[in-house]
């Protein structure tokens, strides 16, 4: 490795919003750098991702950060993992914690993008989870009244 | 005996119980050790740990975390008095706040109740009632009905429709029984109104036990005013001035600030003088707020009475000088209104402070305010003078999911309103909040708003309105891109240089959960373009 401090970093941001982006540090300011609030966070165990949170103007992130070449090959492992397996499936989770307030739907039933599907009540609100696609309802996991967490496993979309 | 006004000697209480958690329960807590009482907290088991628990004199155990097996359980908290031997309860708001059956419980246990009398909250409670008795004293009330609405029963939908057209579109559905916004829905055309009707009494039901609901008209382009009132036992109402709360989303307040904006003197007696109507007309005890609408053409009309200190106090206590709090415990103590509210509510017609307090919520303003429940890794608060922080968490605080998701106050007084909103600006600059996702980015975006700062934007709809965070969200996901590949780049080097350094043996670790930070503002335009060769590099990956 010849030169450490000029190859670019492929940034990976969850929170406010989710989203991947390519940037060289050497081209950021002194004043860019320490604007945002910014707090190590541990890293996960066995990778290599750097991970922080960064506060800018109360939009709250987590970012992983890892050298872009070493996030480029993750994906062509990741794009072929995927070829691998072709399937629009997909599991929802609940994004709060709460309980379980109504469903909507049963299983087997086809819903068309946007359908509601269940509604998670938090804080006294009614948290309502929409299909992100079209598709068949495959299982539903939680019934009205069941407390769950986040990233519960909610209902599978086929 | 006689009891003189401004000759209070000791103590309105020995002991007070406050029936509630957060940043409420702390504020009533400083307000009793002011006086010289000794404070009882309540706590359920997700509040072991609360500061507010760690701040009271005693703290007593009343359940499990839902509010219902707590904070909820009038028996729960009468009990918690009497071992505590404490001689008044302090509901705050929210929760017993406003429920007849905590001030019933309270009279029967021979214990003062810091409130109206049950039968006030009885009939203000029900905002049906409460609209029949505002019109009754001549107070306009917004147009709609005053009897609850039936959702069931042969051809219910049909009598709806027609029920709703006689009012006129778009309109509200409320919850007899409720506040805070919950049981409560806009509907803009028939098509959707019996849904609404029957979601918004199924939540109302949930969240009061009163599954009532009613229609009322939508004023559009309304601002939300309202009146602070305080009465006594012997019969003396004062009104001590106005805030306006039109900054809402989901009919839940954002912002608040004291006086309204804009009203001259003539218009804030006629205000104070309706808030005054309303609560001669229900013999008002203790403190209360009159809520109004005020209308595009200048005219006030009733909402609703909150019979209870309100979230949005503090702006009120910075104008007028008052500790409304301090107020209540005498009152409930049996004492006139002082000379010095008095004279507090004859100068409220003509303020000589401006007020403003935003609420930190644990809500995302990307996500539509959805919940965001998480632990507070992070909390600096602001401070200065003229500054108040009224917080009820800190560094290491699980916001859990079954409470308000209130976090702290922040309020600033000024000379006039652009004082207060530059003030504002610096307090909500230094607050470093980490962990949870809150309201401060709304707030930072709404005082740069022209159409907020003189103003004329305030309304109940202007959140739904002017409110598109998803650029906002994008540009500062730039900056915290860049900051962050910039803060990896650097400790990458430092654990190279440490490497090379101890011959390759160890590697150093960076300390984590430190934090840095200069104050400096970045923008990713002046940068000389790191982000938009990143931006041009992904887009040609995915040509």
């Amino acid at each position: 490795m010849t030169s450490r401090a000029s190859r670019r970093w492929r940034v990976t941001l969850t929170g406010a919003t989710d989203m991947a982006v390519e940037v060289d540090p050497q081209a950021v300011t002194p004043a860019e750098k320490s604007g945002p609030l910014v707090t190590n966070l541990r890293r996960a165990d066995g990778s290599c991702r750097r991970r922080f949170e960064v506060v800018v103007d109360g939009w709250r992130f987590e970012a992983s950060v890892e050298p872009s070449h070493q996030a480029t090959l993750r994906d062509k492992a990741a794009r072929a993992a995927r070829e691998r397996h072709h399937s629009t499936t997909s599991v929802l989770r609940a994004h709060i914690p709460g309980r379980v307030a109504r469903v909507w739907v049963e299983v087997g039933q086809q819903v068309e993008q946007g359908d509601r599907l269940l509604a998670i009540e938090a804080m006294k609100m009614e948290n309502e989870l929409r299909a992100p696609h079209a598709g068949r309802v495959e299982r539903v996991a939680v019934a009205v009244g069941a407390l769950v967490e986040r990233d519960t496993e909610l209902l599978t979309l086929g | 005996m006689s009891l003189r006004k401004d000759s209070r000697l000791g103590r309105p209480f020995r002991r007070l119980l406050i029936a509630n958690r957060g940043e409420i329960a702390l504020r009533i807590i400083r307000a009793c050790h002011d006086l010289g009482c000794e404070a009882v907290a309540v706590f359920s088991d997700a509040d072991a740990a609360s500061p507010h628990v760690r701040a009271a004199d005693l703290a007593m155990r009343i359940g499990p975390a839902p509010a219902a097996q707590s904070y909820l359980r009038v028996d729960a908290i009468i009990d918690a008095a009497r071992q505590s031997a404490a001689e008044a309860i302090h509901p705050g708001y929210g929760f017993l706040s406003e429920q007849p059956a905590l001030a019933d419980a309270c009279a029967a246990a021979d214990i003062v109740f810091v409130g109206p009398a049950p039968a006030t909250l009885a009939g203000l409670g029900d905002k049906l009632a409460a609209r029949r008795t505002a019109a009754a004293a001549g107070v306009p009330t917004v147009p709609g009905l005053f009897e609850p609405l039936a959702l069931s029963g042969p051809g219910w939908e049909d009598q709806l429709a027609r029920t709703a057209e006689g009012i006129g579109y778009p309109l509200l559905v409320k919850a007899a029984g409720g506040g805070g916004g919950r049981g409560m829905r806009r509907v803009d055309d028939p098509a959707t109104l019996a849904a609404a009707a029957a979601s918004a009494s199924r939540e109302a039901a949930a969240a009061f036990a009163d599954a009532q609901v009613y229609l009322e008209r939508y004023v559009e382009r309304a601002r939300h005013v309202e009146v602070q009132l305080l009465g006594d036992d012997h019969g003396t109402v004062a009104a001590l001035g106005e805030r306006d709360c039109s900054i809402q989303r989901r009919h839940q307040k954002l912002i608040e600030e004291a006086p309204a904006p804009g009203l001259d003197g003539h218009q804030r007696r006629r205000l104070h003088g309706l808030g005054l109507a309303v609560a001669r007309a229900v013999g008002l005890t203790n403190a209360a707020t009159a809520e109004f609408l005020l209308d595009p053409a200048g005219e006030f009309w009733f909402l609703e009475v909150n019979a209870r200190l309100q979230v949005e106090h503090g702006v009120t206590e910075l104008v007028s000088g008052i500790d409304l709090v301090h107020e209540q415990l005498w009152i409930a103590a049996g004492w006139p209104l002082s000379d010095t509210v008095l004279a507090a509510a004859a100068a409220a017609a003509e303020p000589g402070a401006h007020a403003i307090e935003l609420r930190i919520s644990a809500e995302d303003p990307g996500r539509s305010f959805a919940p965001s429940p998480g632990t507070i890794t992070r909390w600096r608060e602001p401070s200065g003078p003229d500054v108040r922080v009224d917080a009820g968490v800190e560094e290491g605080t699980l916001v859990g999911a079954d409470y308000d998701p209130l976090l702290a106050k922040l309020m600033v007084v000024g000379t006039d309103r652009a004082a207060a909103l530059q003030r504002m600006r610096q307090v909500l600059a230094s607050l470093e909040i980490g962990g949870v996702q809150t309201t401060a980015p709304f707030h930072h975006w709404l005082l740069d708003q022209a159409a907020f700062a003189d103003a004329s934007g305030l309304a109940t709809d202007f959140v739904d309105r002017e409110w598109r965070p998803a650029p906002l969200v994008q540009a500062a996901a730039l900056r915290a891109a860049a900051a962050a590949a910039a803060h990896a780049a650097e400790a990458s080097a430092r654990v190279s240089a440490g490497a090379l350094a101890a011959g390759g043996a160890t590697t150093p670790s960076v300390a984590d959960e430190s934090a840095s930070r200069d104050g400096a503002s970045a923008s990713p335009a002046a940068a000389g373009g790191w982000w938009q060769a990143g931006l041009d590099e992904l887009l040609a990956e995915r040509l």
